[in-house]
């Protein structure tokens, strides 16, 4: 009807195309980055060296994407690392026992939906703020974790380890996997939700968003993201370990934020987040590779995050002026 | 007209808060093809009104009536499939997704469980096209100015083909292009049957577009009747039970005082180069269509945005402000548009938000002053007529009552400027007039006011002169005379000949 409107063309790929607007920067520093990376440790061209790569950054990529959901519907999680923990205690009490290991994936992928989902409903029908109920969260989801398992122990089944863990770039096909199930979310109705809820969730209800239903859905699939993370970090070391999450909370904001997701809900989008993690994790390798003393790595890793939110920020005003 | 069922109808229907009646008995029929304006003062329940034929609130007493037949409760799913859309005031977009999106929100075509982007382009186009909104589809919202995302508010509800369109002051943020596009399609639906329910303060518009009227005071209906033949006046006397003449007060030419301001090529934000001067006891007029540099030209003259200028003279100092400190001590003030995101504390008392700026001045010994702040207080709702408990949050009030209290709390710095972003936008008529007497009272005592007003009247009827501002530049400056509806207007359009005066 209207000329200008799009004429022809897909209204959905002209959507993804103008969505990667402002991430040219983030992408750029992405693809540096990785160069480094690659010409530190060659190896990141074979088979084998890629296989690692992905297995690297693949828990992270998780996280950070049930962490940016959250935050792109005006939440955010403090329970990502414990439901990793959790999700591998699961995994590794289950896979060696009579359930087998598919009988464990399906206990993996239940505790996940099932805490998630438990948040969700405490937080959008109680109306109680996100931080404090994931605060509150991680602390019983930590401690539900060593009970199910002390010490670390529990085991994966070998040749899942192999699987996920060895040698074929299995991390990466799974998260292609996991993208394309982002996408198809975020084209149902209740996906699109996630950005109007965040970003506005009055008129969000007004247009006859169920609100409710989709922070609950929100949080119950970024329970279940974090809980299969934490499946794959169990594959990865061949047991359960009930702490070993926890660097997964702090890093997943992280992520989220390097890949420009704002605090305030609505704000952002999924490929800048995921973005975020790999450049996290890329970071992470190199200073490892270019001998970084641990110290040294975090207070690099912390600067980066700020100048990472500064630098969108300012080169907004200086346009603006 | 009378012999068509009403397609919505409200029947002695009455809605209270914590036991305060807001609505009493309200009859309120919405028939096809009419364009109904529903008028009243801020608090006169029109909102809450609103919310009853949406659903959104349920009666206390009475019913409605969806095409004759009783409901017995009206929700926002049942008003939405009876065919009833409300543009509301506040947006209800999301700024990330993109136009189309946010049209079809909540209701998109779906296949397969999916958004059908395909059929949503077609039908968000034909929505966008009515609207006259060319922009692609694929543009988030967040990249539009305000009054484009009015548009697309407003494109969004015809997505839905409502039967029942209720209009919350659509005009608000739209710029005169705009609001004529509005015009159009609002008496395009209504000749398709639409019943259309059209809430304004801006009395001309109402006059020109409606057929009929309902008028709110206090809760109760005041008139229900044909527009046809009742004037501006007799509007405004439904409303608040008082004769309109004296919605102004009696213009004063200014004394010459002394010039506060005197300005050569000024750039600041969108504006470039403009010469400007004014003196103490002027009443100034800052038009055009919004977003044309108005609001840049204030807050860079408060230091609050960068600004550049070949030669300044400000309140006796020879050069720009640096910034808002250097601002107020020289005697400005600037009271924002957006009283409730700039000018004010929301959940602070009335008090605290009075003597905020004042806080400083009213130290003893490096610690408050309680009774100084007391009386303080005590002086300042006297001034303005603000009344009852001081001690209420300040959220608590009606919207022309807050802007008493942004504008009276600038009052005890003694400021010689006044820097006013469209101070009575959203206000109703009663407030609005205590705010020109105390404008016109201001400028009596020598002090020199910028007034940057969206409502033409406003500007014709209180100011010495009008700066018409258009791409950044003052296109005109009309003296109090010369400065009538058309000519603001048609300056704002870029049509009018320099009528350069003063």
């Amino acid at each position: 009807m209207t000329p200008s409107a799009s004429p022809s063309g897909s209204l959905y790929f002209a959507i993804q195309r103008r969505r990667n607007r402002g991430l040219g920067g983030l992408y750029l520093v992405v693809a540096a980055f990785l160069v480094v990376y690659g010409v530190l440790f060659p190896g990141l061209l074979s088979v084998g060296g890629f296989s690692k790569f992905s297995q690297n950054w693949f828990p992270l990529a998780l996280v950070t994407m049930a962490q940016a959901l959250l935050m792109l519907n005006g939440g955010i999680s403090l329970a990502i690392g414990p439901l990793v923990s959790l999700g591998g205690v699961v995994a590794a009490i289950t896979m060696g026992g009579p359930a087998g290991a598919f009988g464990g994936l399906l206990a993996v992928v239940v505790a996940g939906l099932v805490i998630g989902a438990l948040t969700g409903l405490i937080v959008a029908y109680m109306r109680l703020p996100a931080i404090i109920v994931t605060l509150a969260g991680s602390f019983i989801i930590t401690g539900v974790a060593l009970l199910l398992l002390p010490r670390p122990g529990g085991s994966i089944p070998d040749w899942l380890s192999q699987a996920l863990a060895g040698q074929q770039p299995t991390a990466f096909a799974l998260l292609v996997l996991v993208l394309c199930a982002w996408k198809l979310f975020l084209a149902t109705p209740l996906g699109i939700g996630v950005y109007a809820v965040g970003d506005n969730p009055v008129g969000a209800f007004r247009s006859g968003v169920p609100v409710e239903r989709v922070r609950v859905v929100s949080f119950a699939v970024s329970g279940l993201l974090a809980a299969l993370a934490g499946l794959f970090v169990a594959a990865q070391t061949g047991s359960g370990d009930p702490v070993i999450g926890t660097s997964f909370t702090l890093n997943s904001i992280a992520g989220a934020v390097l890949g420009g997701v704002g605090f305030l809900g609505g704000k952002g989008t999924m490929r800048g987040a995921i973005a975020g993690s790999l450049l996290l994790s890329v970071m992470i390798n190199v200073m490892f590779f270019l001998g970084f003393p641990p110290v040294a790595q975090y207070v690099a890793q912390g600067v980066i995050i700020v100048g990472a939110v500064a630098i969108p920020e300012f080169a907004g005003r200086w346009r603006k002026a | 007209m009378d012999g068509t069922t009403p397609l919505v109808e409200a029947r002695g229907i009455s809605k209270g808060f914590f036991g305060n009646p807001v609505l009493k008995a309200v009859d309120i029929a919405l028939h096809p093809g009419r364009i109904h304006a529903l008028l009243g003062e801020n608090g006169a329940g029109k909102s809450t009104l609103i919310n009853l034929l949406s659903g959104a609130l349920q009666p206390d007493g009475g019913d409605i009536r969806v095409d004759g037949k009783p409901v017995t409760r009206l929700t926002p799913q049942g008003a939405r499939a009876a065919g009833v859309a409300v543009v509301q005031q506040e947006l209800s977009l999301a700024a990330e997704l993109s136009i189309a999106e946010n049209i079809g929100l909540g209701a998109a075509p779906r296949r397969f469980g999916l958004l059908d982007y395909r059929a949503l382009r077609d039908r968000a186009a034909a929505a966008s096209a009515l609207v006259g909104l060319t922009e692609p589809l694929e543009m988030p919202v967040g990249d539009l100015p305000l009054g484009r995302r009015q548009m697309v508010e407003i494109a969004k509800a015809l997505f839905r083909e409502p039967r029942v369109l209720i209009l919350d002051e659509p005009t608000s943020s739209l710029s005169a292009h705009e609001a004529g596009v509005l015009s159009g399609l609002v008496r395009t639906l209504a000749a398709r049957g639409v019943a259309v329910l059209y809430i304004s303060h801006r009395l001309n518009e109402v006059q020109a577009l409606c057929d009929y009227v309902t008028v709110l005071k206090d809760g109760v209906v005041t008139a229900d009747r044909s527009l046809a033949d009742v004037s501006a006046e007799g509007l405004v006397r439904l409303m608040v039970g008082r004769d309109p003449g004296d919605m102004f007060p009696a213009f004063k030419p200014a004394a010459a005082g002394e010039h506060l301001i005197r300005v050569d090529g000024f750039s600041a934000g969108a504006v470039y180069d403009v010469a400007f001067s004014a003196r103490a006891g002027e009443i100034v007029g800052i038009g055009g269509l919004i977003g044309q540099g108005q609001e840049d030209f204030l807050l860079g003259l408060y230091g609050a945005i960068p600004a550049v200028a070949s030669s300044a003279a400000i309140c006796g100092v020879g050069h720009l402000l640096a910034g808002v400190g250097a601002a107020t001590a020289a005697g400005l003030a600037y009271v924002p548009a957006d009283r409730k995101k700039e000018g004010l504390v929301l959940p602070h008392t009335i008090a605290a938000n009075l003597m905020l700026p004042s806080l400083g001045r009213l130290m003893r010994h490096g610690l408050r002053d309680r009774r100084g702040e007391a009386a303080l207080v005590a002086d300042l709702a006297r001034q303005l007529a603000i009344r009852g408990d001081t001690g209420r949050p300040v959220q608590a009030l009606s919207g022309g009552n807050q802007q008493k209290v942004a504008l009276a709390k600038w009052l005890p710095l003694g400021p010689r400027v006044l820097l006013l972003n469209d101070p009575t936008r959203g206000v109703d008529v009663g407030t609005k007039r205590e705010i020109y007497l105390m404008l016109r009272a201001f400028a009596d005592a020598g002090k020199l006011i910028l007034l940057l007003s969206s409502d033409t009247p406003e500007l014709v009827h209180l100011c010495d002169r009008v700066a018409v501002f258009r791409e950044g530049r003052v296109v005109a400056t009309l003296a109090h005379g010369n400065a009538s509806e058309e000519a603001i207007v048609g300056a704002a359009m870029g049509l009018a000949t320099k009528e350069l005066a003063a």
